[in-house]
């Protein structure tokens, strides 16, 4: 009686553990870190989010990023707000910004083993929403069982309608900001 | 006298000139809103917020979110499902029922007191909402309410 029950969970942990690394590939994180950086002659402007929300699955090497828009924190309230607001990128109709993509030399990466790998993603990116194609090289580092994904993209903000004729902003927020991206998986 | 209207002149134009400056300096050194000391907009049960996004997310945007980003302070009371840290290591508390697709992710201050907290309690977190909730076909799953700028007030 002992025995069977023991050949039953046996064979009911190895039926789980079955069920579940079909889920494994897909890593989900809640530890990241967006910083976007703007420079002109007249300031530097900085804003960072920590509540970005990723998955990468390293069977077929597809990666998602997705933003709360109002989680960026600034210094200075006032570019916050201005950031926000409907002339800039409209977070009360747009609150979230997204990239999907997916990784095209997969086989050069081998989540399996300590090191750090070049991996090239082919995706979209879509923010205020209007979504483009963006292609991007992101740094991969795999250290035990964390798996850790960087990317540093420029972001033309013409290309997603985020456009000033006039005024402080058109002198003071660079026409393309530097974007840079950041996401732990354990 | 020509030369009082003129003296009068320079007098009046550089007070004008250090009052808008004094305007303009303010209002680009303005403090961000103390979230904790503001009044809350809501009190509610986590699920209701929850439910409220996932029944609706445009109307529950409308309703929570604010154009300049100074959205709805809420005070929510939910069960604690998950402690964690994120990049930045602040705590976040996680609010949601087992069974249930999707909580209120709050992420507390640095200066909340977190010693008392465990899985299991049931507490009320007051916070601003950054984003809500939803299935997000992309990433294949529920993402959580976020509210940021939280503390614990029971």
């Amino acid at each position: 009686m002992k025995k069977t029950i023991l050949n039953l969970s046996v064979v009911g942990i190895l039926f789980l553990s079955t069920a579940f690394s079909t889920l494994e590939n897909k890593l989900v994180s809640k530890s990241g870190h967006v910083n976007f950086f703007s420079h002109t002659a007249v300031e530097d402007i900085s804003a960072d989010n920590y509540k970005l929300v990723s998955t990468l699955d390293t069977e077929t090497g597809a990666v998602v990023f997705s933003v709360p828009m109002q989680s960026f924190e600034f210094e200075k309230s006032m570019m916050q707000k201005h950031f926000n607001s409907k002339k800039f990128l409209d977070t009360k109709t747009f609150p979230k910004a997204k990239y999907t993509g997916n990784i095209t030399n997969l086989s050069d990466i081998n989540f399996g083993e300590d090191g750090t790998s070049t991996a090239n993603v082919n995706g979209e990116l879509t923010i205020h929403g209007i979504t483009k194609a963006i292609d991007e090289t992101a740094t991969i580092t795999v250290e035990g069982s964390k798996i850790t994904i960087e990317a540093e993209l420029s972001i033309t903000l013409a290309d997603y309608n985020i456009a000033f004729a006039k005024g402080k902003p058109s002198t003071n927020i660079a026409k393309t900001i530097d974007a840079s991206i950041k996401a732990e998986f354990n | 006298m020509r030369k009082n209207i003129f003296k009068w002149g320079i007098i009046i134009i550089i007070s004008g000139l250090l009052i808008g400056g004094g305007i303009v300096l303010y209002m680009f050194n303005q403090p961000h809103r103390d979230v904790q000391a503001t009044k809350a907009d809501y009190k509610m049960e986590a699920k209701q917020l929850v439910n409220e996004y996932l029944t609706n997310a445009q109307t529950s945007n409308n309703k929570y979110l604010d154009e300049e980003g100074e959205s709805k302070i809420i005070e929510v009371t939910g069960i604690i499902l998950e402690i964690s840290k994120d990049f930045n290591n602040q705590t976040v508390v996680l609010l949601k029922n087992k069974d249930d697709n999707a909580g209120v992710s709050c992420t507390l201050l640095s200066t909340a007191n977190i010693t008392n907290l465990s899985i299991g309690d049931t507490v009320t977190i007051k916070g601003v909402i950054r984003s809500g909730a939803g299935y997000d076909d992309d990433l294949g799953l529920y993402e959580d309410v976020i509210m940021e700028k939280s503390d614990i007030i029971n």
